[in-house]
């Protein structure tokens, strides 16, 4: 079953190991388009209990205070998955909320997509598991 | 990255739990840059610390910090907030909406910036306090507030990143910050030089220049400028300006900038003072405001008397006029012209401290407020306020007699 998934590789900026769906967007500036209170992103979808993969951080410097927000409100994601570099509002943010951050995973873009199972595993190495396919992962561990 | 013995031993909790994740923080952000060490920071200038921005988690966050122990390592100043700590519902008079809710997130953030240690100077400005005066040209800070941190660069010479968020209170904390960016000689020489053709600038048309500056500036190195700024009032606009507008830390002032310009800049732009009427055009008042704002970012002493002197004799002012400053400007002026405050608020201007309208929950759609701050018109507008820009003797007419 391991040869059905998808491996990427980036960079550990905050360690941790973490399983869950992929919620994917391109560009995210945590504040004014992350409610911390609910999880939800402005378009709806709830980042909450999921892999949030970000193409490129953007925005204002208050967003680290929102990703600790999210922490706080019990709506954080599992882990924060980056295409790109993170910025220091991601990365200081990630810190204070401990939740496990990888940057620089190039192609996660154009691999994953939302409902993906998205592993992080030690070492920056991110397997995906594609919702198209029979979902091993998932039901290994069932 | 290479981290000295003494951090070693911050990071391993040798001098507190809250100063080590401080550290923590600070060394991952520069890992992510690709730092190779920390630098010792002189001074620390925090923002973000508005209730209406951070929220009940900011508060709750710093709060938790001071209550693990955290305090801060060097000096630190902080900036304003969402009203006046000495009277809450002053601002009210200009159309802001404090809530008892809202005083008391905010009053749980200073309490705990307080416990920490930070000097709550509540300004924007902290350029003008003199415990930063005096810090020597070259020395490492750590400040959040983008004017704040385009003077600090540009005009004393003190180097900075963008250290927002939390990222300043981090610094503060633990005394460092990462050695990156601005802190490095080589990253603030300027290879591009905006050459202004002529006229001298007041502030409206300085904060344009920044706006200018700002959109056409591709290069991450700082911009050289060639420009005659009518005075303090026109450099601080035009620093603000640019900081709104873009995401430039330092601006090469000739004349200004303590800093040797190099000789031959690689590339030249020439604006026309013709370039700069258009543009302000666009924003010129073209109707009568709700409300006259001076002091974004805060107003100096003198520029009270200034407004003094232009309101002398008009008897009151027709058009809600607000002024904000720091506390510390405001015991200046009390100190060395005692009269002027009095002869202002007769008049009926509103002189709030330690706030302004963007940090306060000012801005009704549609509310129309006049303002010699291109910074001040960039995050109103934002709002959904509609505002104009012109100098401060204009907006003195214009309270007076309307447009």
């Amino acid at each position: 079953m391991e040869s059905e998934a998808v491996s990427l590789k980036g960079r550990v900026l905050v360690e941790g190991n973490a399983v869950g769906e992929a919620v994917v967007v391109e560009a995210l500036s945590f504040y004014g388009e992350v409610n911390p209170k609910t999880g939800a992103l402005n378009d709806g979808r709830s980042i909450t209990g999921r892999v949030l993969v970000i193409g490129r951080p953007r925005g204002s410097t208050v967003g680290s205070y929102t990703i600790y927000g999210l922490r706080y409100y019990g709506k954080a994601p599992k882990a924060i998955i980056v295409e790109s570099d993170a910025d220091p509002i991601l990365v200081a943010g990630a810190v204070l909320a401990g939740i496990p951050l990888v940057d620089r995973v190039t192609g996660a873009l154009s691999v994953i997509s939302d409902g993906d199972l998205v592993e992080v595993l030690s070492g920056g190495i991110v397997r995906v598991y594609k919702r198209s396919s029979s979902s091993p992962l998932v039901r290994g561990r069932s | 990255m290479y981290l000295t013995r003494a951090e070693e031993k911050i990071l391993a909790g040798e001098e507190g739990e809250a100063r080590a994740e401080a550290l923590r923080i600070i060394v991952k952000v520069g890992e992510a840059l690709g730092a190779e060490r920390l630098v010792p920071i002189a001074h620390a200038h925090v923002s973000g610390i508005s209730y209406g921005t951070i929220g009940d988690h900011g508060a709750s966050l710093l709060e938790d910090l001071a209550s693990r122990g955290a305090r801060v390592a060097v000096p630190t100043t902080v900036n304003p907030v969402g009203y006046d700590t000495e009277d809450p519902s002053l601002l009210e008079k200009a159309g802001a909406r404090i809530t008892p809710e809202f005083v008391r997130g905010q009053s749980r953030i200073l309490g705990a910036l307080r416990r920490m240690g930070a000097n709550l100077t509540l300004t924007c400005t902290p350029y003008y306090m003199p415990e930063v005066r005096g810090l020597p040209a070259g020395s490492s800070v750590a400040w959040g507030e983008s004017n704040a941190i385009l003077y600090a660069n540009s005009v004393l010479g003190l180097r900075t990143n963008r250290e927002g968020g939390p990222l300043a209170l981090m610094a503060a904390l633990t005394g460092r910050t990462y050695y990156w960016g601005m802190h490095l000689d080589e990253e603030r020489v300027p290879q591009t030089l905006y050459h202004v053709e002529e006229g001298i600038l007041d502030e409206a048309r300085a904060g344009v220049l920044g706006e200018i500056i700002a959109a056409s500036h591709r290069s991450r190195r700082p911009p050289l400028v060639d420009a005659r700024l009518r005075d303090e009032i026109a450099l601080r606009e035009f620093l603000a300006a640019l900081g709104a507008a873009g995401s430039l830390a330092m601006a090469h002032i000739q004349g200004v900038t303590p800093e040797k310009p190099p000789e031959k800049p690689e590339e030249r732009i020439t604006i026309s003072a013709q370039d700069l009427e258009e543009r302000l055009d666009k924003y010129r008042p073209t109707d009568t405001p709700d409300v006259v704002f001076i002091g974004c970012p805060h107003a100096q002493a003198g520029d009270l008397e200034r407004l003094a002197r232009l309101l002398l004799g008009a008897g009151r002012v027709r058009v809600r006029t607000v002024v904000t400053l720091s506390r510390r400007e405001y015991s200046r002026l009390l100190a060395r012209n005692p009269r002027v405050i009095g002869e202002l608020s007769g008049m009926g201007v509103v002189i709030a401290r330690d706030t302004c309208l963007i940090v306060s929950p000012f801005g009704q759609p549609g509310i129309r407020v006049a303002t010699n701050s291109y910074k001040a018109l960039f995050y109103l507008s934002k709002r959904g306020v509609k505002v104009s820009l012109a100098p401060l003797e204009d907006l003195a007419r214009i309270a007076v007699k309307g447009v």
